[in-house]
């Protein structure tokens, strides 16, 4: 059991007709990891999670929590799992306190009213415990449906889109409480759109595309494999085309006369000496004068942008290294 | 000069990503591994127990709704037949008119309920998305089943009780046999509860819910018998009445509540087990292979 993924996903196909949501995904989760899953709108997100959960069940591969059949074995995996859907539900005939009740008892949950207890007053619905739920407001319903998936206390939970349309506020507790779930044992697998969230939360990354799964890499490895830094000089006076053709860079973007944007791959190792020391040496001999720096990291946003353009244009040749001085090679 | 792929400029970052520690690893580990041995030992009959409880509640939430008014509804058909218009019969079959319509007043009201009953609350499970909350969890098919099913059954069978009540408070004597009368009860409401939860897994909108009950139930129904002896069709409408299931089961209803019948009760027993039974294996099938449902 110590070797074994606690999601293992193979060949997972799922057509709709002749719509293949789901185009022959391998995956694979460890326990303890928080794995997010980007994509576009359609891209497959929601159905791969539910050939998952159990609530898609006609497909094709094969898929294992913590070596047990999703199809074969589901009275054992759907124990294992907890899942917040996408959309938001509720029960308009029954109070909070019930739906919590009730869910535990699905699972065959006895004694669940203390843990119930603890998750309204987590997730900030104590007071609405006895309230019915269609009187709750849609970040109430929200936190409600997260309440329903942990109330059996699962090790593996997939969040779909879980700050779709909530506030800051809430999505800032969110992700504190995934922290926080993981730190107890808990794996969290997340499909979001919402880039930085994927960026502040997860070990390892995944980016589907048309039901294919285009990038797989560790959220460090992805900015390093993908990642461009910038280095933004302000100048005092404007810098005309000639001089800055003269300073060699590869990548470089004006905005505006007195303004230049440089790019350049992240490589830490690599960095000083081969991008931004021999850029301000020829700044220097080229003689202008810098009235201000600013620099930063491409975010995974700007990554994922990229790599989906890349699978757009669907060109065989790789994805370009951006250099910043081609004098260098 | 070459413009650059990258975006205006990087979002500021104040959350660093958690850090995935190898005494998180351990921890998650020890979990699955609690969790794999607690799974793999339970039978969840709890939750059987706790869906049917649910579905129970659901139904008593709206009573008024859910068992007074079809109750109240089957009380005026009785006034009106029973006592107005009936009041020009003496007697069908030997017993008099009143008793002869009770029995069939009540299968009316409980073949109609056991449907609605399951029919909608699984349907409205999918319009409101909840069924997502019953897809995830580990019950099994028969124990959906059982719990919609076993819910339609205590519906119809308060329902008509309450008819049965109120019929006897006003003079009719209807228990010639409480085996067979509690027997018919129980199969029928069991059969088509379980018609209506097939029906509500395949329904995609509210039409598909209501065509079975206004379409197929109550004309089968209303010429099964409810109201008069087949014996008393010309024919070929009393041959062609005997191809109504329905006709079985009000009949055999009646035979437990007053002795008559118009067929046999043993193969009205037959069809009403037969509708369970050809019921359950269609749901059972749906559910199992998850067609219409987990696609």
């Amino acid at each position: 059991m110590m070797h074994t993924p606690l999601l293992r996903i193979e060949r997972l196909t799922k057509t709709y007709g002749d719509l293949t949501a789901v185009d022959d995904v391998d995956l694979s989760v460890e326990a303890g990891e928080i794995f997010a899953l980007l994509g576009p709108n359609g891209a497959g997100k929601t159905t791969l999670i539910s050939c998952v959960c159990g609530m898609v069940q006609r497909f094709t591969g094969r898929v294992r929590v913590a070596g047990f059949d999703v199809r074969d074995d589901y009275p054992v995996t759907r124990r294992l799992v907890g899942v917040v859907p996408q959309e938001l539900n509720f029960d308009g005939f029954f109070k909070a306190r019930k739906v919590l009740a009730y869910q535990a008892g699905f699972f065959g949950k006895r004694r669940a009213k203390a843990r119930a207890r603890r998750l309204l007053e987590d997730f900030r619905l104590a007071e609405k415990a006895d309230a019915n739920t269609r009187w709750l407001s849609g970040g109430m319903k929200r936190r409600l449906m997260i309440c329903k998936a942990l109330i059996h206390e699962p090790v593996l939970l997939f969040l779909d889109e879980p700050t779709a349309g909530v506030d800051v506020e809430l999505r800032d507790e969110l992700w504190a409480y995934v922290r926080r779930l993981r730190d107890e044992g808990t794996t969290v697998f997340l499909t979001t759109h919402y880039l930085e969230e994927a960026e502040h939360l997860a070990d390892r990354i995944a980016i589907l595309r048309d039901g294919k799964l285009v990038l797989l890499e560790t959220n460090a490895g992805l900015k390093s494999r993908f990642g461009q830094r910038w280095l933004e000089i302000r100048f005092q006076e404007a810098v005309g085309d000639d001089a800055v053709a003269r300073l060699g860079a590869d990548s470089v973007r004006r905005l505006d006369d007195r303004t230049l944007r440089f790019s350049y791959r992240e490589e830490p190792s690599t960095l000083a000496q081969s991008a931004i020391e021999p850029l301000l040496n020829r700044i220097h001999s080229e003689g202008l004068r810098v009235a201000a720096i600013d620099g930063g990291a491409s975010s995974l946003e700007d990554i994922f942008r990229q790599v989906m353009r890349r699978e757009q244009d669907a060109s065989p040749v790789p994805f370009p290294a951006v250099r910043p001085n081609p004098a260098d090679n | 000069m070459r413009p650059s792929p990258e975006s205006a400029a990087p979002p500021a970052v104040d959350h660093p990503a958690a850090v995935l520690t190898d005494s998180v690893r351990a921890s998650a580990r020890q979990r699955v591994e609690a969790k794999i041995a607690e799974a793999t030992q339970e039978t969840n009959l709890l939750g059987t127990f706790t869906l049917f409880v649910k579905e129970m509640e659901r139904f008593l939430t709206f009573a008024l709704q859910s068992l007074i008014s079809p109750a109240l509804t089957t009380m005026l058909w009785f006034l009106v037949f029973g006592y107005s218009l009936g009041g020009q019969l003496s007697e069908m079959r030997g017993i008099p008119y009143v008793d002869f319509l009770v029995p069939g007043l009540v299968m009316m009201a409980v073949i109609t309920n056991a449907f609605i009953n399951s029919s909608f609350s699984f349907f409205i499970t999918k319009v409101h998305g909840t069924v997502a909350d019953l897809l995830v969890t580990p019950l099994t098919p028969n124990q959906i089943i059982i719990a919609y099913t076993a819910a339609s059954v205590v519906r119809a069978v308060a329902i008509g009780a309450i008819i049965w009540g109120v019929a006897a408070l006003m003079g009719a004597s209807t228990l010639h046999h409480a085996g067979w009368t509690l027997g018919f009860l129980l199969l029928t409401s069991a059969g088509f509860g379980v018609l209506g939860l097939l029906i509500g897994i395949l329904a995609r909108d509210f039409d598909h819910v209501n065509f079975i009950p206004a379409f197929l139930l109550l004309p089968l129904t209303f010429l099964g018998g409810v109201f008069y002896s087949v014996t008393l069709l010309p024919a070929p409408w009393d041959t062609v009445s005997l191809f109504n299931p329905i006709l079985y089961m009000i009949n055999g209803l009646r035979y437990g509540m007053t002795g008559v019948t118009d067929v046999s009760v043993g193969l009205g027993l037959a069809i009403s087990a037969g509708t369970v039974a050809v019921g359950w294996a269609v749901t059972w099938w749906l559910l199992t292979s998850g067609k219409k449902l987990r696609e």
